[in-house]
Parts: C-alpha cells; structure tokens; sequence
C-alpha cells in the first residue's frame, strides 16, 4: 500500500512536469526519466532542473534527511509501534501528544500521522486529558480579534484525569448503598493496558 | 536518641509537634489521611487511643487542591439541619467556592475515629486557603511533610533543548502535504511545516 502511495505520487509529479513542458512547448522530452528514484524510500523531494543543450532532465531529487535517532522497530506501521511506547505512555507525557495536535488544540487526522486506530483513540483520550488538567496552555483556539474576555466569576478549578467534559458531567445526588452505589469514574479503560510498576491494580471507579 | 540526657528523650517523645502541609494541586482525600494519621498520633510508636498524643497539622493553599476525575462536579455534600425542608445538596464545587478550606475539613472530619476526641483532634488542625500564614503559626512548625501526588509539567515548563531532544515520532511527506492542502479547511500548522527542511512545496 505504501508503495503504491509512492507510485501514484510520483506518476502525478511526473504528469505536472509533463503538463508544464507541453504548456510551454520549448523543450524535447527526455525519454531517459530516471526510473528507479520512485521505488526507493518515502521522503521528501525537491525538484531539480539540468540543461545539456538541447536536453532538460527534470527530476525529482530526494532530500539528505537530517541525522534525527532511528526508531527502534522501523519496520511498523504505526509511529508509536515502531517507537515501542504501546502501553507506555500517559496524560502528562505533553512532549509526545503535542507531536499529534494542531496549535489550537485539536488533533490531526490519522491519515495525516499514521497512527492506528486503537493507538489514536488513546491518544485522543490522553489529549483531552490534558487539555482538561491544564497542561497544554498554549494549544487554544484562536479569540476573535478585538474580543476582551468576561471577567470570571470562579477560578477555574483544578482537575486531572478527567474523562467527561466538564460541562457535560451532572451531580450524583443519590450514590445509592454501597453495593449498588454509583461510582465517580477517574482517568479511562482504554489505558487499562498501560504497564504499572506497583502491585496495587488501575482504580478507575473511586 | 541514646546520647539525649533522660528529660531531654523524655521531651522529644512526648512533645507535640507542628506538620505543615501543602496543599495546591494535590487529591484532597490523600492530604486527610496524612493529616488523620498525624492527628490521632498513629505515626508514633507510642500510639494509645486513650492517650493525646496527636500532633498539630497545618494545611495551606487548600484553594488550589485538586480532584481527579470529574468530582468537582459529581461530588454532592448534603447536610441536613434537623428542621423540616432543611436538606442541603452542594457539589463541591459550589461548596468550594463558598468555603475553601470545608472539603479537606469534611474529608479529615470523615477519616478520624467516631469518638468524643475526633473534636480535639479537629480543633489541632489548621487549614489556610492560601499561603499566607499567621506568625505565630509559622513560629511553630517544625516540619513540611513531602506532597503525596507528583505534579505533571506543563508542556510551557519545559526549555526548548528539552523539547529537541524528544525524538519526531511521524515525519509528513510532500504527499501529506498535499492532501492537507487539497482536503482541510485548516491552514497548515507552522510546526508541520517546520519539519521540513527546506520549503520547497509543490503547489504554491
């Protein structure tokens, strides 16, 4: 599938230039593209233009990637497979969810990161987690210019490991008796899987 | 201490001390445990329910205690005076907003044992909303206790070189770029767009 991906944008980087060279109608079309860049690796390319006289060789040249730290399972899929953080990360690691959020807060899409789709739930509920607690402060939405806020009748409250929305979430007036008492639910199930280095099991249900 | 003089151990063992307690950003029911185990004495080995061996607790910032979960709006505090149509309902959060200090109080009220000197006990332990303490307070404490919950770092507390040293999990290709452009609404984010290393795009 990646390869294919690969294919189908170099045939359209190939059109665009064919297109561009018939518009200006100038120059010979080399028969000799080279053929073999686009089976190689995914990367960013820029596209380089030689003259031979006559001849112009238009080609897509992959970029040196600057020397960043291999991830040690390259060959997954999904960037936090192939990072080995399944199960290993929470709510405060800010330094990795804020790797998959837009500036104003809300997350990219998954066909943009690669994320797989039980990896990007838990992102998502991490992400939200953390807006909750207050520890993205500069990823918010954009105020319209010229808008002054409303002075706050309360101080915002602090929380951590909120599941619901603040707004959404209604008082427990009757918790009812104690074998059918309506608990108050505490961070998600979804990271029940996440390694814990004490003997005490998750409590999720306070 | 074995090389103390006989009044001086006797001092140290029987002396009532003053445990200071921070308070912001941390579960109110663990600050209550701390501060019941330290109330009735428990953190003695001389401990007898009969004897007042309890220490004083001082608890400041209480405004800025922290709940997990969505308690603050879940948590219902009801009371009922006796008198007919004299039952109260608070959330915590409005109780909070009316007192500060009321939901560790109730907390270390609910935690120490049901008996006549659950009133002394309540009357050793002081509670501050903020850190502003009276001086004659101060001049008594003797020791700070560790907080009970480590607080997480916000992602503007850490310096740019800690930030760069986290690796780039996903790196977006010219492909990404485009389909971005071509599908959203939303503009390109600049980090993305900082990711590449010269920004050469295809349609601009």
């Amino acid at each position: 599938m990646a390869a294919r991906c690969v294919l189908q944008s170099a045939r359209t980087a190939l059109r665009t230039v064919q297109s561009e060279l018939s518009s200006k109608g100038l120059f010979q079309r080399t028969p000799g593209f080279s053929q073999l860049s686009f089976l190689g690796s995914r990367g960013l390319r820029h596209v380089v233009e030689k003259k031979d006289g006559k001849m112009t060789v238009i080609e897509g040249v992959l970029e040196p990637t600057s020397e960043r730290p291999q991830p040690p399972n390259p060959t997954a899929s999904c960037p936090i497979y192939r990072w080995n953080l399944q199960n290993k990360y929470n709510y405060t690691d800010v330094l990795l969810l804020s790797q998959f959020i837009r500036s104003d807060g809300g997350m990219l899409p998954r066909r943009i990161t690669g994320l797989c789709a039980q990896e990007h739930t838990k992102i998502v509920i991490c992400v939200q987690m953390a807006h909750r607690a207050g520890l993205l402060p500069d990823h918010k939405p954009p105020l319209p210019e010229g808008h002054v806020p409303k002075p706050k009748s309360n101080p915002p409250l602090n929380r951590y490991l909120t599941r619901y929305s603040v707004k959404s979430v209604k008082p427990i007036y009757k918790t009812g008796l104690k074998w059918c008492k309506k608990r108050m639910s505490v961070g998600h199930p979804a990271l029940k899987n996440n390694i814990r280095y004490s003997p005490k099991p998750l409590y999720i249900q306070h | 201490m074995s090389s103390f003089s006989r009044s001086a151990q006797q001092w140290a063992t029987f002396a009532r001390s003053w445990f200071l307690i921070d308070a912001s950003m941390q579960p109110p029911g663990k600050i209550a445990s701390m501060c019941s185990v330290r109330l009735q004495g428990k953190h003695k080995p001389i401990y007898h329910p009969l004897s007042d061996i309890g220490d004083h607790v001082v608890v400041m910032n209480t405004r800025h205690i922290a709940f997990s979960g969505n308690k603050w709006e879940q948590k219902v505090y009801s009371s009922h005076t006796g008198y007919p149509g004299s039952f109260k309902q608070l959330t915590a959060a409005q109780m909070h907003k009316k007192d500060p200090t009321a939901i560790i109080k109730l907390a270390v009220y609910g935690m120490l044992p049901k008996n006549l000197t659950r009133r002394t006990m309540m009357q050793r332990l002081h509670l501050f909303p903020d850190d502003v303490l009276p001086e004659d307070i101060l001049k008594n404490l003797t020791e700070e206790l560790p907080q009970p919950r480590e607080i997480p770092r916000k992602l503007s507390e850490y310096t740019q070189e800690e930030r760069d040293a986290f690796p780039m999990l996903w790196t977006p290709t010219n492909k990404v770029i485009q389909i971005w452009k071509e599908t959203s609404q939303v503009p390109l984010d600049q980090r993305v767009l900082d990711t590449i290393p010269s920004q050469k795009l295809h349609s601009e």
